[in-house]
């Protein structure tokens, strides 16, 4: 839009907005087939900029039986802006970063279009699970074991996947009992569980530095 | 013409009596200096903000006309292919034309309206999944719709990203570069002030895409670009009066190729005031290279890293003194370290000895054009005398070699001092190099002494002179202006056969020698 200033010449007035219309939309059309993809997107508060996606191992891949939580932040421009994507999961692949959680997807950056969705990137990124690209690393240690040790690089992919991305499969009150055990007040832990969504290991570290 | 040839100085003169060429005496208005020595014959245009768009014209309807295209279509094409024309035109024939503008995101295969027509008047956009009449809908050449609003948002973040010269479609993986006009047009009427930008970016293409064009790098901004024809490694001179190096973008500095040119520039800046303070207060610790200032006290001196050493000759040496000995106090102990700081310093002094004539004759090259007014003065002395001499061209190319051939010779001292130093280390032996830089400093010597001639002929008052006194003048300096012109050449020939063009590894090259400078780009009609 623009407005007409008061001596005469025009300035653009632009005030950005995520489209939370199409936002709403994509949600409801992604839960209606959860069953069958196994790909969620919800939102993290009230706030639909923020939202947790999570996507299943792909059979197959050292990530299977693996659930990854994605952090999805939307940007003012969404959908003309890709959103930003990152894994909350700890995850051993060469094209995420195993510190941060970062991911090295082209469709996230300079190929992204407004006709794709929530779900279909969150779908490329479950492929990108199943199909590492070590040559575009994001993870060059990572990268590096991938192409020169493959046996090791599958056996800690495995092993993460059983540490960190499993760890939701206990029920709350088993997580709760077990940090309870490791000496902290259970108000506390329940809170911090409730606050993290569940993941015990993430609520271990709040716990821990808190 | 030989007065001065037959004076001690023959060595300097030895090409004037074979190599020169005639010259008619009765006809000073002839310009004698040689044609065939405007080597590089590139021609450069001058673009302004309001030529601009006549620029790009021609080759847009080259493109045009060749493949039968409209004109937002050559643009993308031409964009894509940085406006290389010919380049175009060789995977036309290489490619296909499919390929060629499946690369560059055309789509010429026309899905018109009444595609659209076709289907239902409610038409749901993929975008914003809402639900749009029929009219509010635009469709792309590719073939894919979105409803109008998604349209103009996409293309403001893209416009606002700077990506104006390729905005794609929405549509995932789709190649296709927006209709220019679709997008003038949605955007301008949200935007117009931003549709004037996207406007002004794809005018702009043309400058920042195009090896062939340069903005003038002039500072307040004179707002012009430079269009070169020929070889871009070349010397040009903006509409606005300034000269710069169309290759690196900084001043004017043949013979010193770009990278040189950098190189010296910083090391310039770098050191310049601090130089010539430097070698006249300090001296260099023999442990740490670093200078130190000697503030008071006895001769010897301890450095902040904590060596101690003689003032007097630079030494290192131990911590306690008595009046008559510093302990430890030998000369001969630390060799290693010595020649560390003899060699710190015999870098520095190769930098001073370099940079005090690069900047003599750049000081000399200013000094100089103040004579121009002055000469004129004393010609229109000598015309209101009515004299005899009726042209005074001799005086004016006197003037203009003088000039040209001071810059030369500043910008020699750059080259010689990473031509022959750790610039190329590898590239000779300390034999071949010796050789190289002594026929090099022969030829800048002869240049130099004949400059330094003609200099001093120029400033001689001839207003003052009889006519005959003034006509041996004019002979002198006819003569010294063709023979430093003969000098510049050689010394470019030297520079470009003998030194430049025997590195193995590095590859430099410089703008070829001008006789008239830095080439004066032509004005277009907007």
């Amino acid at each position: 839009m623009s407005q007409r200033g008061e001596w005469g010449f025009s300035f653009p007035v632009r005030l950005k907005m995520i489209d939370f219309a199409r936002v709403q939309k994509e949600l409801q059309e992604c839960s209606k087939d959860v069953e069958e993809s196994g790909i969620k997107v919800s939102p993290k508060s009230d706030n639909l900029a923020l939202l947790i996606g999570s996507i299943p191992g792909p059979i197959g891949t050292p990530y299977e039986g693996g659930t990854f939580q994605i952090d999805i932040t939307l940007p003012d421009g969404y959908p003309f802006e890709p959103p930003k994507m990152q894994f909350a999961t700890k995850v051993w692949h060469p094209n995420v970063s195993s510190q941060s959680g970062a991911i090295c997807l082209d469709i996230l950056k300079d190929q992204w279009s407004p006709a794709l969705t929530l779900k279909t990137a969150l779908v490329s990124v479950q492929a990108l699970l199943s199909a590492p690209q070590p040559d575009d690393p994001q993870d060059a240690v990572v990268a590096k074991q991938y192409l020169q040790d493959h046996h090791t690089f599958v056996g800690t992919a495995r092993y993460w996947t059983e540490t960190f991305a499993k760890a939701s499969s206990l029920g709350v009150e088993e997580k709760v009992q077990k940090l309870v055990e490791m000496g902290f007040p259970e108000d506390q832990v329940k809170s911090t569980l409730e606050a993290v969504g569940g993941d015990e290991n993430l609520a271990l570290e709040k716990l821990c530095s808190g | 013409m030989e007065d001065y040839a037959s004076s001690d100085e023959d060595y300097y003169n030895q090409y004037e009596a074979d190599d020169l060429v005639d010259y008619d005496d009765g006809d000073p208005d002839i310009d004698y200096t040689v044609a065939s020595l405007n080597l590089g014959c590139s021609s450069s245009k001058v673009i302004t903000q309001e030529s601009l768009l006549a620029a790009q014209r021609e080759d847009l309807h080259r493109v045009m006309d060749m493949l039968s295209l409209k004109e937002h279509h050559a643009r993308t094409l031409l964009i894509h292919y940085r406006w290389d024309v010919e380049k175009v035109l060789a995977l036309l024939v290489e490619k296909g034309k499919d390929e060629l503008y499946a690369e560059a995101g055309v789509t010429v295969v026309k899905c018109d309206e009444f595609f659209l027509s076709k289907i239902s008047s409610i038409i749901t956009c993929n975008i914003c999944m809402e639900e749009v009449s029929r009219k509010e809908v635009t469709l792309m050449d590719c073939g894919h719709y979105f409803c109008n609003t998604c349209w103009t948002e996409h293309f403001i973040v893209k416009i606002n990203e700077g990506q104006s010269r390729r905005i794609k479609c929405m549509a995932y993986k789709c190649n296709a570069v927006c209709d220019e006009a679709k997008i003038r047009k949605l955007v301008g009427a949200r935007d117009p002030y931003l549709a004037e930008k996207f406007d002004r970016f794809l005018l702009e293409s043309f400058i920042e895409d195009n090896k062939r064009v340069k903005w003038c790098p002039s500072i307040p901004n004179c707002g012009n670009a430079i269009y070169v024809e020929g070889d871009e490694l070349c010397e040009v001179e903006c509409a606005c009066g300034l000269q710069f190096c169309f290759s690196c973008s900084s001043e004017v500095h043949s013979p010193c190729s770009c990278l040189m040119w950098e190189l010296w520039s910083r090391k310039c800046k770098d050191n310049s005031e601090t130089v010539n303070w430097l070698t006249a207060h300090t001296k260099f610790c023999p442990n740490c290279l670093k200078p130190v200032e000697k503030s008071g006290g006895c001769n010897l001196v301890v450095c902040i890293c904590g060596q101690g050493f003689c003032w007097l000759c630079g030494g290192a040496t131990g911590w306690t003194h008595t009046w008559q000995s510093i302990a430890d106090h030998s000369c001969g102990r630390y060799k290693d370290l010595e020649m560390k700081a003899a060699r710190a310093k015999r870098d520095l002094v190769r930098y001073m000895h370099y940079h005090g004539r690069y900047k003599a004759h750049t000081d000399s090259f200013k000094l100089e054009s103040n004579l121009k007014t002055i000469s004129e003065g004393k010609i229109s002395l000598i015309e209101g005398r009515n004299s005899t001499f009726k042209d005074f061209g001799w005086v004016t190319n006197g003037l203009y070699r003088l000039s040209r051939s001071r810059q030369i010779l500043s910008y020699s001292y750059p080259f010689a001092f990473y031509m022959f130093g750790d610039l190329f280390e590898e590239e000779m032996t300390e034999k071949e190099r010796e050789l190289k830089q002594n026929l090099f400093e022969d030829q800048q010597q002869q240049l130099e002494a004949n400059v330094e001639k003609l200099s001093s002929y120029i400033e001689e008052p001839f207003d003052e002179y009889t006519e005959d006194r003034v006509d041996e003048l004019r002979l002198k300096i006819m003569d010294l202006s063709a023979i430093t012109e003969k000098l510049c050449l050689k010394l470019y020939e030297c520079i470009e056969n003998d030194l430049l063009a025997s590195l193995h590894h590095a590859t430099h090259h410089i703008a070829p020698y001008m006789s008239k400078g830095a080439e004066r780009a032509r004005g277009m009609p907007s």
